[in-house]
């Protein structure tokens, strides 16, 4: 059996190392259009301003000889153009033609331009969604004294941190009322606007860049109120959508990303997809939507893995979650953050805050700010629907933990006997 | 430093807690192990600190401290030293200060004479070749219960007389009735399994039996004592034997007080008595006040049991033990359990504790000797307790005329107890006498009754080894075998009322 | 696999699996050295307590373990004994094995220069029975097959 993966990040390596887990004779062979081993997205702010270097094996994913042991034959730098589901193939840019028994796709997403006139500058605007971003990034940094960051999501407020502290004077422009909208609420927002503002970043909220004024390079921005802002940079970062190019022409389903089954299949039998570029069952909204947070990738990319081996094994569906620090401030939140229908739980005290969002007694939905060492138990409450009724009294207590639990309970699940 | 010292209630402390502050880590193990509050840590001064007025000196600190920091050390009052006062000064300050009693558990500490220290056994050589008991078969088995005067068989010789009910036991040593409520339910469940393995008893004391220790069936003897707490018939049919208590060697004529804190819900539930309430133990039986009332007491318990079970009568060791046992003999009873005044309790009063009742040492002999006298020592087993401390002890007090002992206060010296003597606080810093279900948790009944079993293996082994010295290969033989006795540094008297010669002789 | 099994039933909150983890873990693997003389690493089990509950718990060793999953630099890997352990050269303390970890026993360390350091349970590499379960005085923490 012939095994392609069009893609090589995390959802690819976590579905390499299922195949080999039960078939060590299969050929399988990774497309990817980047020509570096799969590397780690969250540390491209890192990269970019050089507290990591593409020589650090934190950098990677997995260890230099992974594709050896996992006699993965690797096809880098070169893009996929199209599939031809009915007689097995895909097809390269460069008209090279590679036949599959079954294909997986993980190409993950493509960053999000919003249109607005300037955009196409070739200098001096960027995006950080992988590593050749992010390398013209930091060779432009001797150039860039002001910077304009559009957009306050994870990476746009990651790398606005990164950048002020790197010296560079930041102005970061968010649509929305707070930076990192669908991750934390008002209050957990504040604690990021505060460490933000404390590396002398300028926080402009509710306006948005409608043009990028210069000749070669950006000279100054215009917002949406009229104002402008003089800066000889630009980094957009306004988010990423799944990357349907080459599915655009064949018969896959898509809606917003690859519409997936349970098992991770699409539409058309041996042809799986995983990652960013999946859209697959979310268990808080109880439907199916892209969710691009990097441990769903792994866990989506593993099962197709699993079921490309004639496994059959169920995804049970995720929801967003996301573990990040800005300064000094760490966060964590999953789910749901902010409602006026769902009853909620918060308390704030000692630079700490916690919420809790619950539905029929069922938590959907929370933000930690500041004490984050136990939210993983509220990850497992969530993915498995756990009737908090009883214990929801205790979350706010910052040293929660297994012991509010029921006894009997608490035994059978610290002993692992309850998944 | 949170306290201040109140000097208007100054009582010298007992113990001096010395900390090498060098070796300390500050991993507060010991603060909270503590459980009488006498250690704390201060978060602002990175320091710990003991209140010494609290300390019980009960080494749960220095054991469970991974630095051997912590030494106990006893504190010596600077009180000029006065022979006759020596030991009375804290007490009467106690009394003045505090306007009570003090209550004490734990046996009688004052410096009384032990007999069994004073008395030496007998080994063999050249005529009466000894035995190795590595070698040879001992045998330690054990009946109690009333004999028959005589035996009569069938012809195809097997036994014709009909016997009553009898208790066998492995080794001629049980463990002495100490109350679940006195001691946790860890400790019990940990008493059950000993006796379970090694094929003795355990005695579930006053209390009642939880129904989660109906699984000991075969190897319990439940009692009824003056409160009738948890008595009923499925209690009765649980036990092997059924002991009535009398008197305890502790606290003779009086009875006992649980205190209504300790009775937690599951207490209550064994005692049968509301949650929270004192549980109080009249001194007498309020319907024993004879001979013929104990006799009625003794057949109802029979009726009750259909005479399958032997009925113990427990007394302690008092001034004329030998007539009250032969009283009790002449009532019915099946087993005499004689407590001297060196057992156990887990409170009472320090004045009757350091002061009533006799050694069992000579109640024994003189409740052996009156009943052979009185040619009725067939008609009930002995069992002595109160002071038994090791398995030499045993031996002595077998040859002494008793046919097994009861031990309780070794049995807990067994599983942690450090004999620091604060049974009645309920704060029992081992776990042992508490119901506290944190502190219980100290005694993890698999390590306890795996000490007691070889504690009682060890001291089988001992037995052997100290009978087989003696050349005699069973305990039978060793029964009332006062001649394997010589005593030391005795009065006549004292060499009398043992029946035993002095060494030499 | 053999993991430390937790009988709360016995734990005396005594602390002392999290004194033996930290001496463990520690440079020379000295109790008063580790304690006073060289940087405390931080214990990998937790004590938790609330009247009169106790126990003592560390990672699980998940089958699937949702850690390994998260980490997004491969630091929290499987290794050849089937633990679940981070590589500190690899960790950049992301905290996205905390957010993942169904038991919440993942810590954080922050003492390092530039990364954090996701700090767990490793069962002791250098011992064959763990040095919590050897320490404990109650038997409340075994080592065995689950």
């Amino acid at each position: 059996m012939k095994i392609v993966i069009i893609g090589n990040s995390v959802a690819a390596i976590n579905a390499i190392e299922a195949i080999r887990e039960k078939d060590k004779v299969s050929e399988i062979e990774v497309i990817s259009d980047e020509s570096y081993m799969a590397y780690s997205h969250p540390l491209l702010p890192n990269l970019v301003i050089g507290n990591i270097s593409r020589s650090d094996k934190r950098f990677y994913y997995r260890s230099k000889d992974f594709y050896d042991k996992m006699n993965v034959k690797r096809v880098l730098g070169k893009k996929v153009v199209k599939i031809f589901s009915k007689n097995k193939y895909i097809a390269l840019e460069n008209n090279e033609k590679i036949e599959y028994d079954k294909l997986l796709i993980t190409c993950g997403g493509t960053p999000f331009v919003p249109p607005m006139k300037g955009a196409d500058l070739k200098e001096g605007v960027h995006t950080l969604t992988n590593i050749k971003a992010a390398d013209k990034l930091k060779k432009d940094l001797p150039n860039i004294k002001k910077c304009v960051v559009i957009g306050g999501g994870l990476i746009g407020s990651k790398v606005a941190e990164k950048l002020a502290k790197y010296g560079i004077k930041v102005t970061l422009v968010e649509l929305m009322k707070r930076v990192l909208f669908p991750v934390l609420d008002d209050t957990a927002a504040d604690y990021v606007h505060k460490e933000l503002k404390k590396d002398k970043v300028k926080l402009i909220l509710e306006d948005s860049v409608v043009e990028i004024r210069g000749d070669k390079r950006p000279t100054e921005v215009v917002l949406s109120s009229g104002k402008t802002i003089d800066t000889d940079g630009v980094v957009v970062a306004v988010g990423v959508r799944p990357n349907l190019d080459f599915t655009k022409d064949s018969d896959i389903e898509t809606n917003r990303g690859i519409v997936v089954d349970d098992y991770m299949q699409t539409n058309i039998n041996n042809i799986y997809a995983a990652g960013d570029v999946a859209e697959a069952y979310d268990v808080i909204i109880s439907a199916k939507r892209p969710v691009p947070v990097l441990p769903l990738a792994a866990r989506q990319g593993r099962i197709a893995g699993l079921n490309i081996a004639e496994s059959n094994i169920k995804y049970n569906g995720g929801f967003p979650m996301n573990s990040m620090s800005i300064g000094k401030v760490e966060f964590i939140s999953m789910g749901i953050v902010d409602s006026e229908e769902l009853e909620i739980l918060k308390i704030e005290k000692d630079n700490e805050y916690r919420k809790f969002l619950i539905d029929n007694n069922r938590l959907v939905g929370m933000i930690l700010v500041g004490n984050v060492e136990r939210a993983g138990i509220f990850n497992w409450m969530i993915q498995n629907k756990f009737d908090v009724s009883w214990i929801k009294d205790t979350f706010l207590n910052s040293d929660f933990g297994w012991k509010y639990f029921d006894k009997a309970f608490r035994v059978l699940r610290l002993n692992r006997k309850i998944k | 430093m949170k306290w201040m010292k109140n000097a208007k209630t100054y009582t010298p402390p007992d113990f001096a807690v010395i900390r090498d502050d060098e070796r300390c880590i500050r991993c507060k193990a010991c603060v909270e192990q503590c459980s009488f509050d006498a250690t704390f840590y201060d978060e602002d001064l990175d320091k710990v600190w003991n209140w010494e007025a609290k300390c019980v000196g009960c080494d749960r600190c220095a054991a469970i401290c991974p630095v051997e920091a912590i030494t106990i050390k006893k504190r010596e009052t600077p009180y000029r030293y006065n022979y006759s006062w020596y030991g009375h000064i804290d007490g009467l300050k106690k009394r003045a200060a505090f306007g009570g009693t003090p209550v004490v558990s734990m046996g009688n500490d004052k410096p009384y004479p032990v007999y069994w220290d004073h008395m030496l056994l007998n080994a063999s050589q050249v005529t009466n070749p000894s035995i190795d008991p590595l070698r040879e078969p001992m045998e330690l088995k054990t009946f109690l219960g009333r004999k028959p005067d005589f035996v009569e068989f069938k012809k195809d010789g097997s036994l014709k007389t009909k016997l009553t009910p009898q208790i066998e036991l492995n080794i001629p040593i049980m463990f002495s009735a100490m109350s679940y409520g006195a001691l946790s339910y860890n400790v019990i469940e940990s008493l059950g399994k000993a006796a379970q393995e090694v094929g003795t008893f355990y005695n579930s004391g006053e209390g009642g039996l939880n129904k989660d220790h109906y699984k000991f069936k075969g190897n319990v003897i439940v009692q009824v004592a003056s409160g009738r707490f948890g008595v009923h018939k499925p209690y009765l049919d649980v036990g092997s034997a059924i002991e009535i208590k009398i008197g305890q060697g502790a606290k003779p004529g009086i009875g006992g007080h649980l205190p209504g804190e300790k009775v937690s819900q599951t207490i209550s539930e064994t005692r049968m008595m509301p949650e929270g309430s004192d549980a109080i133990s009249p001194a007498p039986h309020h319907d024993v006040y004879s001979i013929e009332d104990l006799r009625q007491l003794i057949y109802a318990l029979k009726e009750a049991t259909e005479y399958t079970k032997p009925i113990i009568v427990k007394i302690a060791a008092v001034h004329n033990v030998a007539a009250i046992a032969s009283g009790v003999v002449r009532a019915g009873a099946d087993i005499i359990s004689i407590d001297g005044f060196k057992g156990g309790t887990g409170a009472s009063p320090q004045i009757v504790r350091d002061n009533i009742g006799i050694p069992i040492e000579l109640a024994l002999a003189v409740v052996d000797e009156r009943l052979r006298q009185e040619g009725i020592r067939q008609q009930v087993s002995i069992i002595a307790g109160g002071g038994i401390r090791c398995s030499t002890d045993v031996v002595k007090a077998i040859a002494l005329g008793a046919d097994a002992v009861y031990i309780g206060t070794a049995a807990l010296l067994a599983i942690g107890c450090t004999m620091c003597q604060q049974c009645h606080t309920g704060k029992c810093a081992w776990g042992i006498s508490t119901q506290d279900p944190h502190l219980s948790k100290r005694v993890n009944p698999d390590i306890a009754s795996e000490k007691l079993i070889n504690l009682l293996n060890v001291w089988a082994l001992e037995i052997k080894e100290v009978m087989g010295a003696m050349g005699i290969n069973s305990i039978e033989s060793l029964k009332g075998n006062r001649l394997n006795l010589r005593a030391v540094g005795l009065s006549e008297k004292d060499m009398e009322i043992l029946g035993i010669l002095p060494a030499g002789e | 696999m053999k993991i430390v099994k937790i009988n709360e039933d016995n734990c005396v909150y005594c602390h002392l699996c999290e004194v033996a983890c930290i001496t463990e873990h520690s440079k020379s693997k000295d109790i008063i050295k580790a304690f006073k003389f060289e940087e405390k690493p931080i214990a990998r089990c937790t004590v938790e307590f609330n009247y009169p509950v106790s126990f003592s718990s560390m990672c699980r060793h998940c089958d699937d373990a949702p850690c390994v999953e998260a980490c997004q630099t491969g630091a929290m890997h499987r290794d050849e004994r089937g633990c679940v352990v981070v590589d500190p050269d690899k960790c950049v303390g992301c905290w996205m094995c905390i957010m993942s970890c169904p038991y919440g026993i993942i810590k954080r360390d922050e003492r390092r220069e530039v990364w954090g350091l996701s700090t767990k349970c490793d069962l002791c590499p250098d011992r064959e029975i763990p040095a919590c379960v050897e320490a404990c005085p109650n038997n409340a923490l075994t080592f065995e097959e689950v």
